[in-house]
């Protein structure tokens, strides 16, 4: 499987960056994501509940970040198991780039799929990894313009932000509230890698399980 | 987690009254709970057709149908319908027609040709091949289980001529 | 591999269906024709605590006219609509696609409205239903609503159907004496997921179409339409110019997904000769299957 994509983030480079290594803000917006946890100084675990169609699987990804460019890009190599479902191994790119409007994110993914989710084919399996990439994105760019805010008594616009809106923050209040963590290697960046290895491994998994139906 | 749940059906023209886990599909109740091993598992999720036994009048794949919901239905498997005679000339022409090796799709397969000739008693043979290719065999290659099939079309043809 | 255990309740009504999805949500699965459901659960890649068998409800049942409508009950089976006269006469496209269905065994089990809330892309009846600018009929806490079949397929395996709705039926616009309909499938063997497929109807005046509908299955996470070649096709005399022209429109204008064995340009490629077989039996005749 292989799957290219971009989005224009409504944030500047730095804060793209920073919310790409902020663990909260990126266990929001991976679709399913239930735990995240360090087993070593360069690689993470999590453990996402896939629900798509019938299917309903938990599958753990196990991440190792490679080649970090700070504000820049960065390489991820993961695996996943779904258990008897099958696993996934591959690895993902991600760059980012200023763009007027914000900060161009790009990524691809290359993953192989193997076990009885391998086995049925890869009929679903870029419908559903776009559909899983579009999700995560559609949530972190959520997380870096603002979301609206449900709760009363706060005074923020009712409408949600469109992706495209002013680079500059507006006058909302995010969903999460933490500070912005130092974007130099470290802690955030192996999250940024470690959650978009699980993603990318999630779909995978994923993936492979529409295709047994 | 409720255990058992109690079923009423008939089977091969018998009733019976059983208990059954809601987990349990048909072919694991008819092979473990009623000792009929004439009715086999191949793959568990519908493609092989191994499993063909008839519900209430109809083929289907007894792996994925559940026990629980033959309950109060009547159920015919491979030993029901030899028993009966029904489709001794079926089972005639595998024999003659060496449409069979190993046997482990040869129930499946009788039970979908019955359907095949019960319901398309003017089927070609492009029409049997379109049939019958929702059950696998491994060993024969096909051609001599769909020769089988268009004889026993023609003879029943003559015979009702 | 067999299933996990689980718990089973068949319910007597839809009232009962709603309350058990409302009390029990994603642990709860519902039980129709069983026949994506069971293969889901006996290579366990699902594992509910709840299966809520809905073959006892009778009201889902049936294929009728109601007024302007062929109304298809939810539990309606694929072998019920292959055979039905109604279905022959109001949406004959249904049955020109019904045999396309894996198998005879599994139409005997699988049901019209399950099929529709699976939502595959590569199924026969969402695109069917697209095809034919079908209804959803939906039943919740909030009591009954209708759900365009436009408005539907919403994503992958995903519908506008809530957590706590039920499909209780579809309803197909009667054929009119002036339709017409094409449905085509490609695929390796008999039975196997569709590698493209094409559902097309209109109302046919002299040897031009109308209100075309062009529906693909097997190209995207969806059911697609190709509205810029029924726009195209609207009201022009369908000579080869013409047909070329569509087919040329069509391959432009969807964007298909890859799968194992199908290159996207593959798909592109075949679904253009699909709408290059049917669109010459508008010329001719009342229908076109293959």
């Amino acid at each position: 499987m292989e799957l290219t994509g971009d989005i224009l983030i409504g944030a500047p480079r730095e804060k793209v960056w920073a919310g790409l290594n902020d663990p909260e803000i990126l266990t929001r917006c991976i679709p399913g994501c239930e735990a995240m946890e360090a087993t070593s100084p360069t690689e993470r675990t999590a453990r996402v509940a896939v629900k798509i169609g019938p299917v309903r699987a938990r599958f753990v990804g196990h991440v190792r970040m490679e080649d970090i460019r700070p504000n820049e890009g960065c390489v991820l190599r993961f695996q996943g198991s779904g258990g008897a479902a099958g696993m996934a191994k591959g690895h993902s790119n991600v760059d980012l780039t200023d763009e007027a409007g914000g900060t161009r994110l790009s990524y691809t993914a290359q993953a192989a799929i193997g076990g009885k989710l391998g086995q049925v084919g890869g009929r679903m399996i870029d419908a559903a990894s776009k559909q899983m990439a579009d999700q995560f994105f559609t949530a972190f760019n959520e997380q870096m313009v603002g979301v609206p805010v449900t709760e009363v008594a706060e005074s923020a616009p009712a409408e949600a932000a469109s992706p495209a809106t002013a680079a500059a923050p507006a006058p909302f209040v995010p969903r999460t509230v933490h500070a912005p963590q130092p974007a130099a290697s470290g802690e955030g960046v192996r999250v940024l890698w470690f959650v978009l290895g699980s993603l990318s491994t999630g779909f995978g998994v994923w993936i492979a399980s529409l295709l047994t139906v | 987690m409720a255990d058992l749940y109690p079923i009423k059906l008939t089977v091969n023209g018998k009733p019976h009254q059983c208990s059954v886990q809601p987990r349990t599909h048909l072919v694991d109740f008819l092979r473990d709970d009623l000792g009929l091993k004439g009715s086999h598992l191949g793959c568990e999720h519908g493609v092989c057709g191994a499993c063909t036994v008839e519900l209430n009048g109809q083929i289907v794949r007894g792996c994925l149908t559940l026990a629980v919901q033959a309950d109060g239905g009547t159920v015919q498997t491979i030993e029901g319908v030899s028993a009966s005679g029904v489709i001794r000339d079926l089972q005639d022409a595998f024999v003659r027609r060496n449409a069979l090796q190993c046997g482990f799709c040869t129930s499946g397969m009788l039970m979908a040709a019955k359907e095949l000739v019960e319901q398309m008693p003017h089927a070609n043979r492009a029409e049997v091949r379109e049939w019958i290719s929702g059950n696998y065999c491994r060993c024969t290659g096909y051609h001599a289980i769909v020769d089988a099939i268009c004889d026993v079309l023609q003879q029943r043809k003559e015979a009702t001529a | 591999m067999k299933a996990a255990a689980f718990d089973y309740v068949k319910p007597a009504s839809i009232d009962q269906v709603i309350a058990l999805l409302q009390e029990h949500g994603d642990d709860a699965r519902l039980l129709a024709g069983g026949q994506t459901l069971m293969a889901t659960l006996n290579m366990r890649l699902s594992e509910p605590q709840l299966v809520v068998d809905i073959t006892g409800i009778e009201s889902l049942r049936g294929i009728s006219v109601q007024g302007p409508v062929l109304r298809i009950g939810a539990l309606a089976t694929h072998t019920d609509i292959e055979f039905s006269p109604l279905v022959a006469r109001h949406a004959p496209l249904l049955k020109a696609a019904a045999p396309h269905i894996a198998h005879r065994a599994i139409r005997n089990s699988g049901t019209f409205g399950g099929s529709i809330a699976y939502a595959d892309p590569a199924a026969e009846w969402p695109t069917c239903l697209l095809a034919l600018g079908g209804t959803v009929v939906a039943r919740g806490p909030k009591g009954e609503r209708r759900i365009a079949a436009d408005d539907f397929f919403t994503g992958l395996y995903s519908t506008a159907l809530q957590p706590d709705e039920l499909l209780t039926a579809c309803e197909i616009p009667l054929a009119g004496a002036d339709h017409w309909f094409g449905f085509s499938e490609l695929a390796r063997r008999h039975g196997d997921y569709a590698i493209v497929g094409m559902a097309a109807t209109a109302r046919r005046e002299g040897d031009a179409l109308h209100g075309l509908r062009i529906v693909l299955l097997g190209v995207d996470a969806t059911p697609v339409r190709a509205r810029q070649t029924e726009t195209l096709l609207e009201a022009r005399a369908l000579d080869m110019a013409t047909v070329t022209q569509a087919v040329a429109s069509l391959r432009s204008e969807i964007d298909p997904l890859p799968d194992l064995t199908n290159t996207p340009d593959t798909k592109r490629h075949l679904a253009g000769v699909l709408l290059h077989r049917m669109l010459p039996t508008a010329a001719t005749a009342t229908t076109a299957t293959a």
